[in-house]
């Protein structure tokens, strides 16, 4: 039989990592520019944490991005599907 | 509102998994009254103190060698207010402290039990005497303060490694 899951809470995926690393940002800097451990940047990432509305807020203004381009219910496209979405689908077709 | 740098160097009991940090949780907790079972056990057999005392060690350093390193591994995370903590080391410290209050509810409870089973359906008469009381004495005041921390050492999911 299936462990159940220990978090109950439902899960807020982000675009924290893909946005530290395409500004060159250790979690340190970020974690220190939103005021929290690294440690919960790195939770963050790992979507073992859901931040509170202040510090979503805060992140999203650090990258200068409204909030829902940071945050979401629902899991993010991958970067090149946005970028390229011809390209994109017609491998998926493909595939 | 900044965390040093110097919390991106992590430690080797700070890198402690969460399956480790577990046993050393449980072995803390259990060390010293099982030392104190251990001694009851004994307690008017003729066995030899190279038995009794060597065992007897190994369990009372359980509970020593683990509360450093749960203390070294918490920090001051645990305490109330505690440092300035971030919202999630907040949020992980109050349900550590309501883990704390579930586990010595049970305690007592599951003590109150016992010695009621003891007293009331087997019959026999429990006696507070001085080795009794100490032993409840030394039990409470050290593991009572070890509890939030042990509680918190159970909860928290593994660390990030890299900074």
């Amino acid at each position: 039989m299936a462990r159940p899951a220990e978090r109950v809470e439902p899960v807020l995926h982000n675009r924290l990592a893909v946005l530290r690393a395409e500004r060159g940002l250790s979690r340190q800097e970020l974690a220190d520019a939103l005021g929290v451990n690294y440690q919960t940047i790195g939770y963050l990432e790992r979507g073992e944490y859901n931040p509170s509305l202040d510090l979503a807020l805060r992140a999203a203004e650090h990258f200068g991005l409204p909030v829902e381009a940071v945050f979401s219910r629902r899991p993010f496209a991958p970067m090149s599907a946005l970028l390229y979405p011809v390209t994109s689908r017609r491998e998926e077709g493909r595939g | 509102m900044t965390h040093s740098t110097t919390q991106a160097r992590i430690t080797r009991i700070e890198r402690m998994s969460r399956r480790t940090r577990r046993i050393v949780a449980v072995a803390t907790l259990l060390g010293l009254p099982a030392m104190f079972a251990w001694s009851t056990f004994w307690l008017g057999t003729t066995v030899p103190n190279l038995v009794w005392g060597p065992v007897s060690f190994v369990l009372i350093g359980m509970t020593i060698v683990g509360s450093f390193v749960l203390y070294r591994y918490v920090r001051d995370r645990a305490d109330m207010p505690g440092r300035r903590l971030d919202e999630r080391e907040r949020a992980l410290r109050d349900r550590a402290w309501i883990l704390s209050y579930q586990v010595l509810s049970a305690v007592v409870v599951a003590g109150v039990v016992i010695t009621g089973i003891v007293v009331f359906v087997m019959g026999r008469p429990v006696t507070l005497d001085a080795t009794l009381v100490n032993a409840l004495v030394l039990c409470v005041g050290v593991l009572l303060p070890t509890l939030p921390a042990a509680a918190l050492a159970w909860i928290e999911p593994d660390a990030v490694e890299e900074a």
